[in-house]
């Protein structure tokens, strides 16, 4: 390696904070490129100024507390529970989380004998309404290419066994159909109240990586 | 004959079951120029200019090379200018003015607030 380039410490690179308004690095190519299409598209009146702004709340209003919420209602009341088996996305919209797109949302309930797993094997299809958005690995290539065929490997790289006699079944997402898991309710939470259990149910649960736990989440204790 | 085969058998999206590389759980806050990009893709939905399955095409249609090296982001833009011109709603040519126009205004004037935001 040439000393010379060894000689400067360009480490720092990343710890340059984002200014609020305007930032002093020049734009990249592609963020040039978005600015450049969004304004042409909003010059030809395709688009409303405002919408990408409005869209941006919505995607910042979206996060796991929601997912978490439909868990822990789900857990405690079956009738609830029942309608959210049959009809993910109306059991959602009953619980006043709109979907902003025209995807379906399938729930799918981990039991005693069967776990499940989401995964979109094509692109990064997620139930973002009451999710967010997904996190990298969801979206990277060794989680969607080894999902579907080895989905017990996958899983204990995230630290979860799944006994032998456990089914595992891997949903794969599409652009019009969405899938959340719902974990299996911790042992030990009967005394629980619904907020105290939506405080165990991580992204992670909902995605199926890994099981919830009482240690888990924002109420680990 | 036979190494050919997998390229017709798989576009570059279709990795589902093909061996990988272990797991690492990496993540990053989006970047603002992401969030807008997200934000954008959402509304050419709801105006039924691009919807999601066209722009699932469209990131396949950039080939295996560009999927491979570009980032998520960057290849969604790439992939809604493509498919914009394709539906001549616009043109590489106002595309290519637009992004000069962009880039000089910055240049101008690095800490506007007017660049990157609507």
């Amino acid at each position: 390696m040439n000393t010379a380039d060894e000689g400067h410490d360009h480490d720092d690179g990343h710890a340059h904070p984002h200014a609020e308004i305007g930032q002093s690095t020049p734009p990249g190519y592609y963020e040039i490129m978005e600015t450049a299409v969004r304004e042409l598209l909003v010059e030809r009146k395709l688009i409303g100024a405002d919408e990408i702004r409005r869209q941006i709340e919505v995607l910042d209003s979206r996060t796991p507390a929601l997912g978490a919420k439909i868990v822990a209602r789900a857990w405690v009341d079956p009738d609830f529970k029942a309608r959210l088996l049959a009809d993910g996305r109306r059991a959602c919209e009953e619980l006043g989380i709109s979907f902003y797109d025209d995807t379906g949302l399938i729930v799918l309930e981990n039991t005693e004998k069967v776990h499940n797993l989401i995964v979109c094997t094509l692109c990064s299809c997620y139930p973002r309404p009451v999710l967010g958005l997904p996190p990298d690995w969801y979206k990277l290539k060794p989680y969607r290419s080894r999902a579907v065929s080895e989905p017990r490997a996958v899983l204990a790289e995230f630290g979860t066994i799944i006994p032998d006699d456990i089914e595992i079944r891997v949903s794969d997402s599409t652009a019009m159909v969405r899938y959340l898991v719902l974990p299996r309710r911790p042992e030990g939470t009967e005394l629980y109240s619904e907020e105290q259990l939506a405080a165990l149910v991580t992204r992670d649960t909902m995605i199926g990586v890994v099981p919830a736990t009482v240690g888990s989440g924002s109420a680990g204790q | 004959m036979t190494e050919t085969r997998n390229l017709v058998q798989r576009l570059p999206n279709d990795i589902g079951g093909l061996p990988g590389d272990p797991i690492t759980r990496v993540e990053h806050q989006l970047e603002p120029w992401e969030k807008r990009c997200h934000a954008l893709a959402d509304v050419l939905d709801f105006h039924k200019i691009i919807n999601t399955e066209e722009k699932r095409c469209g990131v396949e249609a950039l080939g295996a090379e560009m999927v491979g090296k570009l980032t998520y982001y960057e290849r969604w833009i790439v992939a809604f200018a493509n498919i914009l011109f394709r539906k001549a709603i616009l043109t590489p040519e106002e595309l290519a003015r637009k992004m000069h126009e962009v880039e000089v205004r910055w240049l101008a004037d690095p800490l506007g607030a007017d660049l990157r935001h609507t």
